[in-house]
């Protein structure tokens, strides 16, 4: 049950970078990795403040500010100055492994003993309850976990509707515009450059505010932890839309979240089966790789039908 | 007022392949007055629109629009002044946003775009009346995306975003070379109505001689960088197809006399 629990948790909290990468990746069509980077970078952020005892929520907030900043510079790097955007990202993450060891003065810290989120969600929980353990339909679980999967439930659903909200508004309407059709966006008096700018600093900020609460979850933040996140992340949007499909705004987004959820309850159950954690990331990066090229190869497989037919 | 005083562009300067686009360009064109420009291939004349637009700066010579000197504005802040509509009809148009929320990207052109709300209701019904204008159907499909339209209906829908808001200057780059010609005379059609309608500036690159010699107030015509031939007033209107043909005939036979000279030239002396 609590292995459940924490899969669900682990998804929600997951979501905020498929939201990022969604982002990047779909409304930008911006192949931005500086994800791999910015991800540790609101962990590390986040540790290094609440060691320090700086108020959890302002300690998170910080590590969305992080994010946001290393996702513009990803942005500027790649319209100001011209570089590839693949490659401005990778220089991002690069320089970010060092940013990161010396916001942390090591390759780790551990969070435990701080006061966190999770700490309080804790208190909390054990004062709404008014015990430490939970009965749910038989299982017993700890008020721990129970606040945890709620809170982080809330926090996304809160945060997919602001996105939504704010993809409609006149700025974030020029900002999917921009991804779209770039002429067209200029034409329209749109400055195109600034808005691949502040999207990736918004999808960066939300990957690192996915870093940050990761940290306070598993209670350390590590210096190599976003490692793999961008493809992580493209998993959870590809499952999505599959899901929900890709028309309309709203729908990719919960897409997002569902595809976030589903993809570490996969990730649970695949381990609770014996794969060997090593192989995680492989595994994560063939799939990944079989949903990008399948709906090709089905095409492909379609046109070539009736031709051997006639053969 | 548009004014261009000796603009001049060279793409790929110091190269094979350099290519003296706009050689010394002067061209002041009066508000509200329609200009048609024709050329040969490679003349200039989609390269003198784009370099009022701003898709690339002169390397000399210097343009003004609505008296603002507008030559080293960036392509988005001359939007402010200028509406667009290119010859690709997917170049104009967000293929996979509905056909509202184009128009409300249109109705804050040259605006900061903040956290407000684009589709609001007053908006929204000035949107179903300006498209039932167009004839084209399209009135109760505003929620539909862009790319379910044909190529007609998007470059009709891309007229109507240039000039939502008055624009100081309409440019039209051969906004009908890519359409079927019934859908091309629709468009043209819809492109005299507008352009009257609001007495727009406009400059209008047309391959089509019949649209040259129907349509506009002043003529000019391009070759290789440089207007050759300017037609206003009286004379424009007299204008007809043949006299257009038989003035690139007159080009391209003195192109073949110049080019067969310099190769007698060439024998004798080299």
């Amino acid at each position: 049950m609590s292995l459940l629990l924490g899969a669900l948790t682990l998804g929600f909290i997951f979501s905020l970078l498929a939201l990022g990468v969604f982002i990047s990746f779909r409304i930008f069509a911006f192949p931005d990795i500086t994800a791999d980077g910015s991800s540790a970078l609101g962990a590390a952020l986040a540790a290094m403040l609440l060691v320090h005892h700086v108020n959890p929520v302002l300690a998170t907030f910080a590590g969305f500010a992080g994010g946001f900043l290393a996702g513009t510079l990803t942005g500027m790097l790649a319209t100001k100055f011209k570089i590839n955007g693949l490659l401005a990202g990778i220089l991002v993450m690069t320089g970010l492994y060092s940013v990161n060891l010396h916001i942390m003065g090591r390759s780790n810290i551990s969070v435990l003993g701080s006061s966190t989120l999770s700490t309080y969600l804790d208190r909390v929980g054990t004062a709404l309850t008014r015990h430490n353990t939970l009965n749910v339909m038989g299982w017993e679980i700890t008020s721990l976990e129970a606040s945890l999967l709620i809170a982080s439930f809330l926090f996304i659903v809160l945060a997919g509707c602001l996105m939504y909200v704010f993809f409609q508004t006149n700025l974030g309407t020029a900002m999917r515009a921009t991804g779209d059709n770039h002429e067209m966006v200029r034409a329209l008096g749109i400055n195109n450059e600034n808005m691949i700018i502040l999207g990736l600093g918004l999808s960066n900020g939300l990957i690192a505010l996915a870093g940050a609460f990761i940290a306070q979850y598993q209670g350390f933040a590590d210096v190599q932890m976003g490692i793999g996140m961008v493809v992580w992340g493209l998993a959870s949007v590809i499952i999505g839309e599959a899901l929900v499909g890709t028309k309309q705004i709203g729908l990719s987004i919960t897409g997002a979240v569902m595809g976030s959820v589903l993809f570490r309850l996969l990730v649970a159950m695949a381990l609770r089966l014996g794969l060997n954690p090593n192989d995680l990331k492989l595994v994560t990066a063939l799939f990944v790789f079989a949903a990008l090229v399948t709906p090709e190869l089905l095409n492909r497989f379609k046109t070539l039908k009736p031709r051997s037919f006639h053969a | 007022m548009l004014e261009l005083r000796a603009v001049s562009k060279t793409f790929n300067p110091g190269t094979p392949n350099e290519l003296r686009a706009l050689q010394a360009v002067n061209l002041t064109v009066d508000d509200g007055l329609f200009v048609v420009i024709i050329g040969t291939n490679g003349s200039g004349k989609s390269t003198l629109l784009n370099a009022v637009a701003g898709s690339f700066f002169v390397d000399s010579g210097s343009i003004s629009l609505a008296a603002a000197e507008i030559t080293n504005w960036p392509e988005h802040r001359r939007a402010k002044l200028i509406g667009r509509v290119f010859q690709n009809p997917f170049s104009g148009t967000a293929a996979n946003m509905s056909i509202a929320e184009n128009l409300a990207l249109a109705a804050y052109r040259g605006k900061p775009r903040r956290l407000d709300w684009p589709l609001r209701k007053p908006l929204l019904g000035e949107m179903r009346e300006r498209v039932s204008h167009l004839n084209m159907g399209l009135d109760d499909r505003l929620k539909n995306p862009i790319g379910s339209l044909s190529g007609g209906q998007r470059q009709a829908l891309t007229l109507l975003m240039a000039t939502w808001l008055r624009p100081e200057l309409l440019l039209l780059d051969e906004h009908t070379a890519a359409l079927d010609p019934k859908s091309a005379d629709q468009v043209i059609a819809l492109t005299d109505t507008i352009v009257r309608r609001h007495k727009l500036t406009t400059l209008m690159v047309t391959h089509s001689m019949h649209q040259a010699a129907n349509l506009g107030d002043r003529l000019i015509m391009m070759h290789r960088g440089r207007v050759i031939q300017d037609f206003r007033g009286a004379e424009k209107k007299r204008i007809r197809v043949d006299d257009l043909v038989a003035r690139f005939e007159e080009v391209r036979r003195a192109e073949l006399l110049d080019e067969s000279a310099a190769e007698m030239l060439r024998r004798v002396y080299i």
